[in-house]
């Protein structure tokens, strides 16, 4: 057994929360009156309900890489001059699924290259983030054909999971480790049935996915060989080039940035999402396209399967499921991998 | 990395209707020239105030840090701006960014250039930086040659620069593909300037220009000898961030911005580029 694993029954859980959230901002799971589940900032943690039982419909992309963000002003009063804007807010977040954390750690090794985005960096730097092992997989989930979960084995500050009444407790980072240490008697030593529980459990989880999505077999096939052209053509025809995936994608990292103009000498520079599904993507000014954009989406499958593969060693899919749900052409990463491996 | 830099406006050349080059000097916040070292082939990120950021091919020879030149066309809204620029007004630069063309291989070696257009704005440097090598080595043996197209007269770009090469022994070959009555020179397409240009061995070929000019061009040098790895372009791409990151000018598994936009004929062959059809 670790020493870095205890026990926090559930009935402790608001307590520690009201403590950590003393300090940093807390995100968490919370269904809406419109019934949708989002990550959310929650200032009354007394008068918000959690709701751990859904997955959030939206990952952490956006709370790194928000949608839209001005990461400059300019002024061209004497000069041409531009002032870096950065957003620093230490935030806790709690609940986060083995997917998005994944996401998260494949985003950060993204804007670390070739050097530090400030920007990105500013809103990462100074977060916890404690993960709830995902014991009963969603509909669409396929974390387990892509490296990436139910459960987490790295990158966690504190690791839970859930056994009924109490939660396992698993220290990972450092930071993990400073809040079992500093809010020690929230917790309690885990014993070895606990610990056998969890592992019950992860055993337990890996069987319960609806879907098998055959990841690997699909990067296999693309790291050796083509794909047939009739797949791209049938995938196309059903793409609206709506850039939804790319959206709701937790690892889609593609930006676009455009300067907007405040005041006769005062502007700002902002960066925003950018979808490479767009047929629009690559085209240069006065109109010209270099690339054949007739199977855009094949821009991105590629790239999260096989050079990704190539270049990192792993898919930088992460199984969530989120594309199944948004896209509706039905020609999400699993439509693709599908016909990729029955071809 | 994504703050760019305060850069003044020295001089303006017109070049034709369209196109103008920008003589820029960098400048710290008390307005002193600062230096700017690159390499030719190498691009910047231009900001214009209020239409946003470009990447632009830096078409002045690096050998002196004080300056460098954008030759510009009017193509959309930054680069229409621009036009209306003047001496002294500010832009923003971040950059150099991107692998130049490898000079230490090109310098003392026969050097051919096929441009089209704009495209010749990457690979002036280049002939300038060689043509300054051969002088001070006072190299006799060597050939520099030009082939250059235009649409038509008007179209032409650097005529001072080219006049000034010739006077110094580069062999500049001119066509047009719409000649007007004012043109006494070669009509047609600049691959067919081509017709004698053999491979030396070690000499080396720069290509630049629209994509179906690069792809005629490619086919008639490697028709003529010209080895692959000898054969070099520079890759126009839609970018935002010059850095990699922003994916853009993802092709395959190479980004246009940090890995080129200067290729081999040999790389070009391993991604799916439209400049090969």
């Amino acid at each position: 057994m670790k020493e870095t694993t205890v026990i926090l029954a559930k009935d402790n859980l608001q307590g520690l929360l009201r403590k950590l959230g003393r300090d940093k901002s807390l995100v968490a799971p919370v269904t809406n009156q419109w019934g949708d589940t989002l990550y959310t900032e929650i200032t009354d943690i007394d008068g918000t309900e959690l709701d751990l039982s859904k997955q959030p419909q939206a990952s952490l992309k956006g709370f790194f890489f928000p949608q839209q963000e001005v990461i400059q002003t300019y002024d061209t009063t004497a000069g041409y001059e531009f002032t870096p804007q950065r957003h620093i807010q230490p935030t806790l977040f709690f609940g986060v699924r083995s997917c998005d954390l994944h996401a998260v750690l494949y985003m950060d090794m993204i804007f670390s290259s070739p050097e530090r985005d400030d920007a990105y960096f500013a809103r990462r730097q100074d977060t916890t983030i404690i993960t709830l092992a995902c014991t009963t997989p969603f509909a669409n989930c396929f974390c387990n054909a892509t490296g990436s979960g139910p459960f987490m084995e790295y990158g966690y500050d504190l690791q839970l999971t859930d056994l009924g009444d109490r939660f396992l407790v698993e220290a990972g980072r450092q930071q993990g480790e400073q809040i079992l240490q500093a809010w020690g008697h929230f917790f309690e030593p885990a014993t070895e049935e606990d610990v056998q529980l969890q592992y019950q459990l992860s055993l337990e989880a890996g069987g319960r996915f609806q879907r098998k999505v055959e990841v690997e077999h699909a990067c296999r096939i693309l790291a050796s060989g083509e794909v047939d052209e009739q797949i791209w053509q049938q995938l196309s025809a059903r793409c609206a080039d709506c850039g939804g995936c790319a959206y709701v994608c937790p690892t889609c990292t593609c930006f676009n940035i455009r300067d907007a103009q405040q005041e006769p000498s005062k502007g700002e520079r902002i960066r925003s999402w950018d979808a490479c599904t767009f047929s629009g993507f690559t085209r240069m000014a006065g109109g010209h396209n270099p690339i054949n954009s007739d199977h855009a989406l094949q821009r991105r499958f590629l790239h999260k399967l096989k050079y990704d593969v190539e270049k990192h060693g792993k898919p930088s899919c992460v199984g969530c499921g989120r594309c199944v749900d948004i896209c509706f052409g039905h020609v999400d990463i699993t439509t693709f991998i599908e016909a990729v491996v029955e071809d | 990395m994504y703050t760019p830099k305060s850069a003044v406006i020295k001089e303006i050349i017109s070049e034709n209707h369209l196109v103008k080059t920008f003589r820029l000097s960098m400048v710290d916040s008390q307005g002193q020239t600062i230096p700017f070292r690159f390499e030719a082939g190498q691009f910047v990120m231009l900001s214009v105030p209020h239409r946003g950021e470009a990447p632009i091919s830096i078409s002045s020879i690096p050998a002196n840090p004080s300056f460098f030149d954008l030759t510009i066309r009017k193509a959309g809204l930054l680069t229409s701006a621009i036009q209306e620029m003047a001496v002294g007004d500010h832009l923003g630069v971040r950059g150099p960014f991107g692998h130049g063309f490898p000079l230490d291989d090109l310098l003392g070696k026969d050097l051919l250039l096929v441009a089209g257009g704009i495209g010749l704005a990457p690979l002036k440097g280049v002939m300038e930086s060689c043509l300054s090598w051969k002088k001070v080595k006072k190299l006799t043996d060597i050939s520099l040659t030009l082939c250059y197209g235009s649409r038509t007269p008007e179209d032409i770009c650097f005529r001072a620069t080219i006049e000034k090469w010739q006077q110094d022994g580069v062999s500049c070959r001119l066509t047009v593909d719409e000649a007007d009555p004012s043109w006494q020179g070669e009509e047609g397409l600049v691959t067919g300037l081509l017709a004698d240009q053999s491979s030396s061995g070690d000499g080396y070929a720069l290509v630049c220009g629209p994509p179906v000019m690069i792809r005629a061009t490619i086919a008639r040098l490697q028709a003529f000898g010209w080895s692959d790895e000898h054969i070099l372009t520079t890759l126009e791409r839609h970018m935002k961030c010059g850095v990699g990151v922003c994916g853009h000018c993802h092709l395959d598994n190479t980004m246009v911005c940090t890995d080129g936009p200067v290729f081999t004929l040999s790389q070009l062959q391993e991604m799916k580029v439209a400049e090969l059809g």
